[in-house]
């Protein structure tokens, strides 16, 4: 008898489960059309010094502060904090969904640079769309000043230097995300005949998410025919990335100072250590503004 | 004894699959934005995509909402939604069950009722009373209503830096316009 009043109260609880449970079962059976790609591979439109897949959205401009602060080697200096600086102040600003367009100024070295950037394919949540994202992106620089000598600077046209890059990302979990960064570089002129006008290098660029706002990120570009009249090295840099609401900060050490592709990626002359002179250090700072 | 327990399960499975669905309206453009006001900035977000059926008969409404669907006036912020606090690759969807309660749907006119049932964010499901306003326009049915929503409630985790920003009580609207559900 007990359990058949038992059963009784299990019974009526289940169909009252079930007809509740019915309703929303007949909802999940209901497609809602939405987008199936795969959002914030990386979190801004660098990693940490070098591209990332991202773009921009349309209608949005970011302002970005960009610094790097090292030691000179052997100098008894009273600097405050740090010997020597480098900064760079860019725009970049999203023309539409896939398309973003970027320009930017250096000081003290009077780098000019200007970039096209365009999101090719989108990795996708579902297994039938694509499992990776490709990002094309073009940047040309034009020199004001000699810094390491290695292009001519008689005339305008041989001050110039433009990057070519396919950016192709994956975003492994929640947290892992690798991008590999094929790159073309084409100097205009050269200032020593043994030195290549153009170079290749591929970049390998790891991120790991922290927590929900702050991510590991690290960089290393390996150039397949470097320089000749300069010894250089792979680009690397190790770094921190924070989001704060409308503001991107990202820390970095690194063994380069100067932020276009061209000049980090192929004319990098120390490798990374800890000691003055080959050690730097890099703030970044971008604020995303909607228009 | 499990046996004829097994044969009602199975008897009221066959009865409830085959009742007939003219009291069950559907809306599949449902309207639910959410606010939150602070003195630093308000957010606003609305879902045009909200689906819902609503059952004459039992009274109950079942709601289910794709978090990724919600449209900012700012791209970064439904970036930072879906990412940093909703989640929306874990949880991709919250949803509602439940009845109204005194559900009159001989009257035509407007009726204030109370809808009490489940809401679920992030996994949590917490009890939730809405007040809202049911209409019959023609064979249709309208409902629309509010409800406020505790960011502690449903685990959604503020960094002390920004918890200025975003209002602890969140504003939730909704309007829904059900039309009958064909087969």
């Amino acid at each position: 008898m007990k359990s058949k009043v038992i059963y009784c109260i299990l019974f009526l609880s289940i169909s009252a489960h079930l007809s509740s449970q019915n309703l929303l079962d007949k909802l999940a059976n209901e497609d809602i059309e939405t987008s199936s790609y795969v959002m914030s591979t990386f979190k801004g439109t660098r990693i940490s010094i070098g591209h990332s897949v991202e773009t921009r959205k349309k209608n949005t401009l970011e302002i970005s502060f960009m610094s790097r602060y090292w030691n000179v080697p052997q100098e008894s200096s009273n600097s405050f904090i740090a010997d020597r600086m480098c900064t760079r102040v860019g725009l970049d600003y999203g023309i539409s969904d896939r398309l973003t367009v970027g320009f930017g100024s250096g000081n003290p070295n009077g780098i000019f640079d200007s970039y096209l950037k365009y999101r090719l394919v989108q990795q996708s949540t579902t297994k039938k769309g694509s499992p990776i994202g490709i990002t094309l992106l073009q940047a040309g620089t034009y020199r004001t000043r000699s810094i390491k000598g290695i292009e001519r600077r008689t005339n305008f046209g041989e001050k110039l230097a433009f990057t070519t890059q396919v950016l192709i990302a994956r975003k492994f979990s929640r947290n892992f995300s690798f991008q590999i960064s094929p790159t073309f570089i084409h100097r205009t002129s050269s200032n020593f005949s043994i030195d290549d006008h153009n170079h290749f290098a591929v970049g390998f660029s790891p991120r790991y998410k922290l927590n929900n706002h702050v991510a590991l990120v690290s960089e290393y570009y390996y150039v397949i025919n470097p320089l000749k009249s300069l010894d250089t090295y792979g680009a690397f840099a190790l770094g921190v990335n924070w989001e704060v609401s409308d503001l991107l900060l990202q820390f970095k050490m690194t063994n380069n100072q100067i932020f276009t592709e061209d000049a980090f990626i192929t004319q990098t002359a120390q490798n990374f250590n800890f000691r003055d002179g080959n050690f730097y250090f890099g703030f970044h700072a971008t604020y995303h503004i909607q228009l | 004894m499990n046996k004829t327990l097994l044969l009602i399960l199975l008897i009221f499975i066959n009865h409830s699959s085959t009742t007939p669905s003219k009291e069950e309206y559907i809306e599949r453009q449902g309207e639910v934005s959410f606010f939150s006001y602070t003195s630093v900035e308000n957010i606003q977000a609305t879902n045009n995509q909200a689906l819902s059926i609503f059952d004459i008969k039992t009274n109950e409404v079942a709601v289910r909402i794709l978090m990724r669907a919600f449209v900012f006036k700012k791209s970064l912020m439904h970036e930072h939604f879906n990412e940093s606090y909703i989640e929306s690759d874990l949880y991709p969807e919250a949803t509602f069950s439940g009845t109204i309660v005194d559900f009159d749907s001989s009257i035509t006119t407007e009726q204030t009722r109370i809808i009490k049932g489940d809401f679920t964010l992030k996994n949590i499901t917490k009890p939730v009373e809405i007040k809202a306003k049911i209409s019959k326009i023609d064979e249709d049915y309208s409902i629309d209503g509010n409800l406020e929503i505790l960011i502690e409630d449903y685990n959604i985790n503020i960094p002390a830096l920004l918890s200025p920003n975003i209002s602890k009580k969140i504003e939730v609207t909704f309007n829904f316009k059900y039309k009958p559900h064909e087969k």
